[in-house]
């Protein structure tokens, strides 16, 4: 078995096989994996050649075998797979003299495709594709499965999911990473270690992308990190171009001199990638095979508690880390109602403002009676790691809604959580085992919450033994010893804080805290929640659960790292804080009218010019005297050519700005907001260009049309669906490109067969009216501006009628 | 101004107009993010190529038929195909200001497009350079999707330059690249010096373009 051998003992793979092809006669563009069926006797041969050369593992021929990438009518991708794994135990049986046990490692490559959401494969369709791979690879005997050349941990996710749940063999996975030790994704080596080690594979590693002696720091980090054996196959250094071909130069002596030193450091598994040949690994092995015994030369990685996101690991250690409380509905009225509208852009801004007030890691919970939390949690999560790289801190009690978000998640995530009751370890645990994450365990059982410091390092410790049974390693749990209130709770604070002390130093764990819940039922919390967050970091507080956006919070924060030394020069503490006390309060430019702010597209004057306005005049008032007339302005000046799209954007958000101010005061007095007519906007599927549909969502909201927006690559059923379902009366298309104005027509065919009366207008880049009226479109939008007009138009009626119903209030 | 500031601009509609100042500091800071934030990636090949008629071209066994291209290959002997794109965090920075500030965004679109049409002009700058020691010229760039160059040619060019490996270049269904900050393109290489200055737009038969340059 090969796993009783890993990590004790060296093991060699096999080399490149482009190269061997090539001489074999294989032919540009040719696909290297039908050679396993029409050139078998060639394709033995070279894995023959690899075992001779001594190689303990070898690959089967089907880098690139998955239905996504294999495009070939002539053969079944099933036979491909068992002819690649026959064709290795056949050059095994040749080529293996010595009576060694060797392996088969299925191959597994990238699908050439980028995911969901930059791209338009789906996680769900990526993990289909590489399933069908893993299974037929086991059918036909192969030994274990090697996932290589990744570049995206969402894609490696995928892999291997596929393999883990599918198939019963060991799975490794390496990536490629460049120079500066990132994958093209952006992902760095924490993320990658984390990420593949939740996960469980049985070996990590790096392959292709550079030679050996480029490798060294991606290597340092990778040992620094990973606990599991580490796998490192280089190319014959860095790929040079002489006609048109593309060649490495880095002979074998030269190559296993290097891959000495790469296994004195710590490599657990070694071999080549493209231009390497069986003369390498011949050579490698010659060079090593002395010390294969590597059981005493391996040194144990640190424990590092570590959360990712497809591109960002953040390590905890000393210096405290800041989690951002605020995507949760709790005590929050416009969020839930955010949530019950399913207004997901509310929710993204909170996100994304958290992230640059200073935030490490979000919290995410979208917990609501009535309301799909598996459905919506997955959903958030995925739009939020969209625009945010900080890794997500997934905070449901619902298990579903836990799996749900934790299979689909980019990374490694935080759980929150766990405590000490046996019903909660069953059902979170074997989550943590089989997707990875680090979770939060709570301190509270059966019995309730401890009033004393021990009693709450007590259930700690039983969380951290339950978890070791699921194999579960301590850094993967951070422990939260639950703040109290203290107008309730007299001693509530003291028995945190030494809580706090107690695990750190009878277990070793990290720590996290809700901080703000100490203050409740007290005046002026901001004070009593800064003071006690500032207690609970010199405590050793890892990361507290926060509001990033209370200066109070954050002024303890920065002040808190600038004291312990933990920022450097006091950097941040002066970036923050620079300047500050000769700030005057904010002067309002009273000469500016709400109208010209708009017109000149100036956010804050916008804001103070309708504050100011709503002292003598109605909401409404102001809108239809104010900025209605502005926004007509601005647009009739685009349309002459005076005005230019960043500048009738710059009017249009700082409409939406003044819009904002005056709908508090609406609701403020109670007077229903004027019902607004429904449009639904959506870029076609197949399209991913959605900067053009963004514009006209940001035009139509300014003018007072509830603007659906579906997003982008929507299918004409979901299109279809929602107007039936809204009963909308108006819907607005985008398509960028020839190949999908395609579908643009699709949908307006379905549309017009489900829903009468329902107006549809198109734009993009490639359509005109001449186009527009093929494909049946009611109307062409030749700008943003456009679209307005015509909703108008075709909505006015309507409108009008809603805002006279308002004015009779 | 600089250059891509200039080129930016004419993304963004301004034809010959002078930007304003608002947008201008916009599109200067929408540089500033893109530069700290995105990193240029390219991947190239050199092949052998001919153009059989006046509307084939071959180049490494693919087979493009397209008249503009076949024009604008004429002469040569050899041919680049080349792929860039500026990465996923240029389309994250984009999503995530169509959030907080739409035209941020629209300056984002137009900077990321100029940034990597600098890449691409210095690059192949650099690269004439090398070309002429070896007695080459350099066409204009040509590119899927330009004229009547058929943009499910994107398909073969990503695969002939691995570039989803590379540089993680890859395509949708549609034959859309993503990333979407990307480009592929075509550049013959002659013997012969011919001077030709047309290039993107000029070549373009859409003359009412508002970004006509």
């Amino acid at each position: 078995m090969i796993l009783e051998r890993l990590g004790k003992e060296l093991l060699y793979f096999d080399g490149g096989t482009g190269t061997l092809l090539q001489e074999k006669g294989m032919k540009p563009g040719e696909l290297p994996e039908t050679w396993n069926l029409t050139h078998t006797e060639e394709m033995v041969d070279i894995h023959r050649q690899y075992f001779e050369a001594g190689s303990d593992i070898v690959l089967t021929n089907t880098f690139g075998a998955n239905a996504l990438k294999f495009h070939d009518t002539e053969y079944e991708l099933q036979d491909i797979v068992a002819a690649a794994v026959v064709n290795v135990k056949e050059g095994a049986w040749m080529g293996v003299h010595d009576g060694r046990e060797v392996y088969t490692a299925l191959d597994i490559g990238p699908t050439g495709k980028l995911l969901k959401p930059m791209g338009d494969l789906s996680f769900e369709d990526a993990y289909e594709a590489f399933k069908e791979v893993a299974q037929y690879g086991e059918e036909a005997g192969a030994d274990l499965i090697h996932i290589e050349t990744m570049s995206d941990t969402y894609e490696v996710k995928a892999a291997v999911l596929a393999a883990k749940e599918n198939t019963s063999l060991p799975v490794f996975a390496t990536m490629i990473f460049d120079g500066k030790g990132k994958l093209l994704t952006g992902g760095d080596v924490p993320s990658v270690v984390a990420l593949l080690e939740g996960l469980r594979v049985d070996a990590l590693g790096i392959n292709c992308g550079m030679g050996p002696q480029e490798m060294f720091p991606v290597l340092e980090e990778i040992l620094k990190y990973a606990t599991v054996p580490v796998i490192v196959k280089p190319n014959a250094g860095l790929p040079k171009q002489k006609d048109g071909n593309v060649y490495y130069d880095v002979n074998p002596e030269d190559f296993a001199e290097i891959m000495q030193k790469i296994t004195e450091l710590g490599a657990a598994a070694v071999g080549g990638c493209c231009g390497t040949t069986p003369g390498h690994i011949r050579a490698l092995i010659k060079r090593t095979e002395s010390s294969r015994d590597i059981l005493r030369r391996k040194k144990k990685a640190e424990d590092y508690t570590i959360v990712s996101s497809y591109g960002k690991a953040v390590v905890f250690g000393e210096e405290p880390r800041i989690i951002g409380e605020r995507i949760n509905p709790t005590g929050k009225k416009k969020f839930k109602q955010a949530l019950k509208e399913h207004d997901i852009d509310y929710i993204l801004r909170e996100g994304i403002s958290q992230q640059d007030a200073g935030a490490h890691i979000l919290d995410v919970n979208v917990g609501l009676p009535d309301i799909d939390e598996p459905a919506l949690m997955k959903e958030i999560v995925t739009e939020l790691q969209s625009v945010t790289s900080l890794p997500l801190q997934i905070d449901t009690v619902d298990v579903n809604a836990l799996e749900a978000a934790m299979r689909i998640y980019n990374g490694k995530p935080m759980v929150n959580s766990v405590n000490g009751k046996q019903e909660a370890m069953d059902a979170v645990f074997p989550l943590i085992q089989k997707y990875g994450g680090v979770v939060v365990g709570l301190t509270l059982d059966e019995n309730g919450i401890p009033d004393t410091p021990e009693g709450r390092a007590d259930i700690a410790g039983k969380i951290i033994k339950e978890a070791e049974k699921y194999g579960i390693p301590k850094k993967d749990i951070v422990i939260d010893v639950l703040t109290m209130t203290i107008s309730s709770e007299p001693k509530g604070a003291r028995t945190t804080l030494e809580a706090l002390r107690l695990v750190k130093e009878r277990y070793g764990v990290c720590t996290v805290l809700g901080v703000s819940n100490i203050s409740f039922g007290l005046p002026y919390r901001p004070a009593v929640n800064s003071n006690f967050y500032t207690m609970a970091m010199q405590a050793g507080l890892s990361a507290g659960i926060i509001n990033p956006l209370s200066e109070d919070m954050m002024r303890s924060y920065y002040s808190f790292c600038a004291l312990m030394n933990y920022d450097k020069n006091c950097e941040r503490y002066i970036e923050q804080y620079a300047g500050q006390s000769n700030m005057a309060p904010a002067v309002k430019d009273a000469k500016i009218t709400l109208k010209s702010a708009i017109e000149k597209g100036l956010k804050e004057e916008a804001h103070h010019a309708a504050a100011a306005l709503l002292a003598g005049k109605k909401p409404l008032e102001i809108i239809n005297e104010e900025m209605i007339p502005a926004l007509d302005t601005v647009g009739k000046g685009f349309e002459k050519g005076s005005v230019f799209l960043p500048q009738l954007l710059m009017s249009a958000d700082a409409a939406k700005i003044a819009f904002a101010v005056l709908k508090e005061a609406l609701e403020r007095s109670g007077d229903a907001e004027q019902k607004k007519e429904k449009i639904v906007l959506a870029t076609v599927k197949g399209d991913i260009h959605d900067i053009g549909k963004n514009i006209v969502k940001v035009l139509l909201e300014n003018y007072g049309f509830d603007v659906i927006d579906l997003g982008k690559d929507v299918e004409p059923e979901v299109i279809v669906e929602t107007v039936l379902q809204e009963d909308v009366k108006l819907v607005g298309l985008s398509a960028l490109m020839t190949t999908t104005v395609v579908s643009m027509e699709e949908t307006i065919k379905q549309l017009r067969k489900k829903k009468t009366g329902c107006k549809v207008m198109v734009g993009g880049a490639v359509l005109n009216q001449e186009y527009a009226d093929m494909i049946g479109a009611d109307f062409y939008g030749k700008d943003a501006m456009q679209s307005v007009y015509y909703a108008q138009q075709i909505l006015k009626e309507n409108q009008d009628n809603g805002i006279s119903d308002t004015k009779k209030l | 101004m600089d250059s891509r500031e200039k080129e930016a601009g004419r993304y963004l509609g301004y034809g010959k107009h002078a930007i304003d100042e608002k947008t201008w500091s916009l599109v200067k800071n929408c540089f500033q993010e893109l530069d700290r934030t995105v990193k240029s990636r390219i991947v190239y090949r050199i092949f052998e190529l001919e153009t059989p008629d006046e509307g084939r071209v071959k180049i490494g066994g693919l087979n493009i038929t397209s008249r503009n291209l076949a024009k604008n290959m004429k002469g040569c002997e050899k041919g680049v195909i080349l792929g860039a794109t500026l990465g996923i965090e240029a389309d994250m920075l984009m999503r995530r200001y169509s959030l907080t500030d739409m035209s941020k965004a629209v300056v984002l679109q137009a900077c990321g497009a100029a940034m990597l049409e600098e890449f691409l002009d210095s690059w192949q700058k650099e690269y004439a350079e090398e070309a002429k020691k070896e007695g080459y010229y350099l066409r204009p760039r040509f590119s899927p999707g330009y004229g009547d160059f058929d943009i499910s040619c994107q398909e073969s060019i990503l695969r002939m330059l691995d570039s989803a490996k590379k540089i993680g270049l890859t395509m949708t269904d549609g034959y859309m690249l993503t990333p979407t900050k990307s480009v592929t393109a075509v550049i013959g290489m002659s013997r012969e010096h011919v001077p030709c200055h047309k290039k993107g737009c000029e070549e373009c038969a859409k003359t009412d373009c508002i970004y006509r340059r």
